[in-house]
């Protein structure tokens, strides 16, 4: 066969990232039942956290009467967080099946590599997030108003990248499986470790150190703007900053994983 | 009584017994061995639920004001016992996965195709389940005391709720071997990681039942895990209690059977689907 | 210019030096085959030259480009067919050709187009729109050689092509990589198979414990074994005794089973009464004798003093 006339490297890289895209769909809709826990589990988070702490509202300082609107923004990203995690626990898979040799012997850049498994996971988290938003407005909880629901899905997809990179770079440092449990272990306590169960003012004090200097703090105000009332930019931008900030960390260490992989 | 005076099929009987336990045992060392050598696999079982341990109490941690609150030392006191369940339901999940694993690589093959009884797989498997249980329970009543949380029955009360505790490991542990049994498939049994916090919520694992938001509160009411759970805590957070115990013991055996019955079933499946 | 340059090449893991120090030279449209057993380093010094895996020590260039500075440069010149471990079951072999393609770079049609043509090839084309996963053995090695072309590329990487392949299988691979030599790839082949490499390659290097301890085409190896051998399997008695008396006659080889004798027969068939006279003065029943001609092993044996692993028989000539 003679040898091929090769495309325009961003042309090329693009479309290996939609190709790997198209490819991580097959995970959702070729494999019977796949999706459901991914989908699933978010909701039924926030049945349970809303069950069992929702009486924490009668504190005195909850700014808010219903606990469902205080944490459907956290269970969407929480949702995000378990999207991303299981990017990387396939990736893992993929890594040890054989199947990440086949994109690593070829010529596409590694940073395309990667793009393909987080952008992907980005998409898929909108799945979980949209399911868990209507039940909880079917259970109570304010409509955000579309600024505020836009504020939110742009937090849930980037939040999915970043935990994509995160279960990447373990599933390319560990090359097996069994860092799952690590991979979303993190991505629980970066979530968690926040303003999701209560205002600062009620949190312990140690917590109240730890959510102030966890970015995700901020991720999290601002994805609840519009469920608390309104939106605005000062709420808005520190969020936006941690998330870009995130990403870069553990993006450039994720793509550091991969290009290690060879070692 | 002599065993050369016994009928020889009852020596049959008590020698195969014999020959099983130490399949039992060896299995099972087996298992204990693959749990505490993979210790990043074993992490997740203890880190894990300190981690959310230490979420929840310090971000809930005011609920100890709420009116109707049961009277603890401290917030913390009150939730060793669901950290406890979360952890020995996490070791559950791990032995099932370690059996889907052990079925995907063709190990399982081996030991059907050996002349050996096959619930004495499955028990093998339990025993790295239980023993991680067994340390979980330790881990916790460790983490209790160095953050201050007494036991407020004393040794006694510690010895219980290790007791529970192992006990309901390996009896989740069974369910989580009919799984991996059913599907073979350690992603399948992984996937379930999430929905084990889900049945924790469902229960009085992490809050008061009286304080909990319906529906959540009527289902924890009737959850088999909320017994398991009250069972363990009432020795941490006051003192031991007949009826608490009697009605955790019961919700064990019940789990006991439903995973034996389970197991059973899919060991059946497996073998006819090969 | 040569295909593939190796200088020294080195891996080690943690303690182990798994290739020691390894020297190749592959011309351009050569077919190598890279022999030796389980262990042996094959694979790994595959993955370096692939850019799986970097070396410790030493160099390679693949179709001119080095392996450590200009591995881009590398993957795009070479195709690997990494055995069925890298395909993904929930595809079509359709859809893995065509992902295959963009991964390389190659325009969308252009890419519909090879794999319509490459499928059709390795005769999978009624198959293509099923899933890989329902693939038997011998589709998806085929699978995995098309994806491998589908760039056209220089230098073809087979680790271990026919390993658990049925014998016609095998022997389609084996025409399929003629026809790709007789096209101008250069093929890099592993395998732990004597007669592939006897079959396909024009030259062979023999990797084992890490160092390469044979190399020439394999003609060239086996005329430089030179001598055929006497294959014996005792019917009964002491193996010990038929050593002993067979030593006298000429050379032992290691014996591959407990019941065999080899005896070097440096006069050929002409040494075979020698032997049987002998064995029968001692009284020692045979239960059959083959001459055996070299083979690949036979010139492993002589650089290494163990088998690549146990031959069969090709047929017994003589029963007792």
């Amino acid at each position: 066969m003679e040898s091929a006339v090769a495309l325009p490297q961003w042309r090329a890289n693009l479309a290996t990232i939609a190709a790997l895209m198209a490819r991580a769909k097959n995970e959702l809709l070729r494999v019977p039942g796949a999706a459901i826990p991914g989908v699933l589990a978010p909701t039924i988070f926030f049945l349970g956290l809303n069950g069992v702490f929702g009486a924490l509202t009668q504190l005195k300082g909850f700014s808010t009467g219903t606990y469902e609107s205080y944490i459907v923004p956290v269970s969407m990203l929480q949702g995000a967080g378990f999207t991303g995690a299981a990017a990387g626990v396939n990736l893992a898979r993929d890594i040890e099946q054989g199947w990440v040799d086949r994109l690593l012997v070829s010529p596409a850049p590694r940073w395309v590599l990667l793009a393909g498994t987080v952008l992907a996971a980005s998409a898929r988290a909108l799945i979980p997030a949209t399911f868990v938003f209507v039940i909880a407005l079917l259970l109570g909880a304010g409509w955000p108003g579309i600024d505020g629901l836009l504020v939110t899905y742009v937090m849930v997809a980037a939040m999915a990248a970043v935990a994509a990179c995160w279960g990447s770079g373990l599933a390319l440092r560990f090359k097996s499986q069994s860092a799952a449990p690590l991979m979303q272990s993190g991505m629980m306590a970066l979530v968690l470790m926040t303003t999701a169960y209560a205002p600062l003012a009620l949190l312990q004090p140690w917590m109240r150190s730890v959510a102030e200097v966890n970015p995700v703090t901020h991720v999290i105000d601002a994805a609840r703007q519009g469920f608390l009332g309104g939106v605005s930019w000062a709420e808005t931008w520190p969020g936006i900053v941690a998330l870009i900030g995130l990403l870069v960390v553990l993006g450039v260490w994720a793509l550091r994983e991969m290009r290690r992989t060879a070692v | 009584m002599d065993r050369h005076s016994l009928p020889r099929s009852e020596a049959v009987g008590l020698e195969a017994l014999r020959v099983n336990a130490r399949v039992v045992r060896a299995l099972g060392m087996r298992s204990i061995r693959q749990t505490f050598r993979r210790p990043q696999l074993m992490a997740p079982i203890v880190v894990f639920p300190t981690l959310l341990l230490a979420i929840q109490t310090g971000g809930a941690g005011g609920a100890v004001n709420l009116p109707g609150f049961p009277p603890v030392q401290s917030f913390l006191q009150f939730m060793l016992a669901g950290a406890m369940m979360q952890s020995l339901m996490l070791a559950g999940n791990s032995g099932g996965i370690a059996l889907a694993v052990d079925i995907e690589m063709g190990f399982t093959d081996r030991l059907f195709s050996a002349p050996i009884p096959r619930y004495t797989i499955v028990l093998g498997r339990l025993a790295g389940t239980a023993a991680l249980g067994l340390f979980g329970s330790l881990w916790f009543l460790a983490i209790g005391l160095i953050f201050g949380a007494h036991i407020e029955s004393g040794f006694t009360g510690a010895l219980i709720a290790i007791a529970l505790v192992t006990a309901t490991a390996t009896a989740v542990g069974g369910i989580g071997a009919a799984i991996a049994l059913r599907t073979g498939s350690a992603s399948v049994v992984q996937g379930l990681f999430p929905l084990v916090l889900v049945v924790l919520f469902l229960s009085s694992a992490f809050f008061p039942n009286e304080l909990m938001i319906q529906p959540a509160k009527a289902i924890a009411e009737y959850n088999p895990l909320s017994f398991v759970v009250e069972g363990i805590r009432g020795p941490i957070i006051s003192g031991v209690d007949a009826t608490e115990l009697g009605e955790a013991v019961l919700a064990i055996a019940g789990i006991v059977v439903l995973g034996l019955l389970l197991s059973a079933r899919a060991l059946r499946h497996r073998l006819r689907v090969g | 210019m040569p295909a593939i340059v190796v200088e020294g090449l080195q891996r080690s893991f943690d303690e182990v030096l798994a290739v020691q120090g390894v020297d190749l030279n592959v011309e351009e449209g050569e077919i190598f085959g890279f022999l030796g057993p389980n262990g042996a380093g094959k694979t790994t010094t595959v993955r370096m030259l692939t850019t799986l895996l970097l070396p410790t020590g030493g160099r390679a260039t693949v179709a001119g480009h080095d392996v450590i500075k200009q591995a881009r440069a590398v993957r795009a010149s070479i195709g690997v067919a990494l055995q069925e471990a890298a395909l993904d079951p929930l595809m079509t072999g359709r859809e893995l050709i065509r992902l295959q393609a963009t991964l390389q770079g190659l325009p969308g049609a252009e890419g519909k187009r090879r794999a319509d043509d490459l499928l059709e090839r390795v005769d999978l084309a009624a198959a293509a729109d099923r899933r890989v996963g329902g693939y038997s053995g011998g589709m998806k090695r085929r699978l995995d050689l098309a994806a491998a072309l589908v760039h056209g590329p220089k230098v073809l990487f087979l680790d271990e092509p026919t390993t658990g392949l049925d014998p016609v299988s095998r022997k389609t691979i084996w025409e399929e990589v003629r026809t790709l030599n007789d096209e101008g790839t250069t093929v890099f082949l592993t395998t732990q198979y004597l007669e592939e490499a006897d079959q396909l390659a024009d030259n062979v290097a023999i990797i084992d414990s890490g160092r390469i301890v044979a190399e020439g085409t394999p003609d060239s190896l086996k005329t430089e074994i030179g001598n055929p051998h006497i294959q014996l399997q005792l019917a009964a008695g002491s193996i010990a005794e038929a050593e002993k008396v067979c030593a006298e006659v000429g050379r032992l080889l290691p014996p591959v089973d407990g019941r065999m004798v080899l005896v070097e027969a440096t006069n050929g068939a002409a040494d075979i009464p020698k032997v049987v006279r002998a064995l029968d003065d001692a009284g020692i029943a045979v239960e059959s004798l083959e001459l055996v001609r070299p083979t690949l092993d036979d010139v492993f044996v002589a650089k290494t003093g163990h088998h690549i692993k146990v031959p069969t028989t090709s047929s017994a000539v003589a029963s007792a």
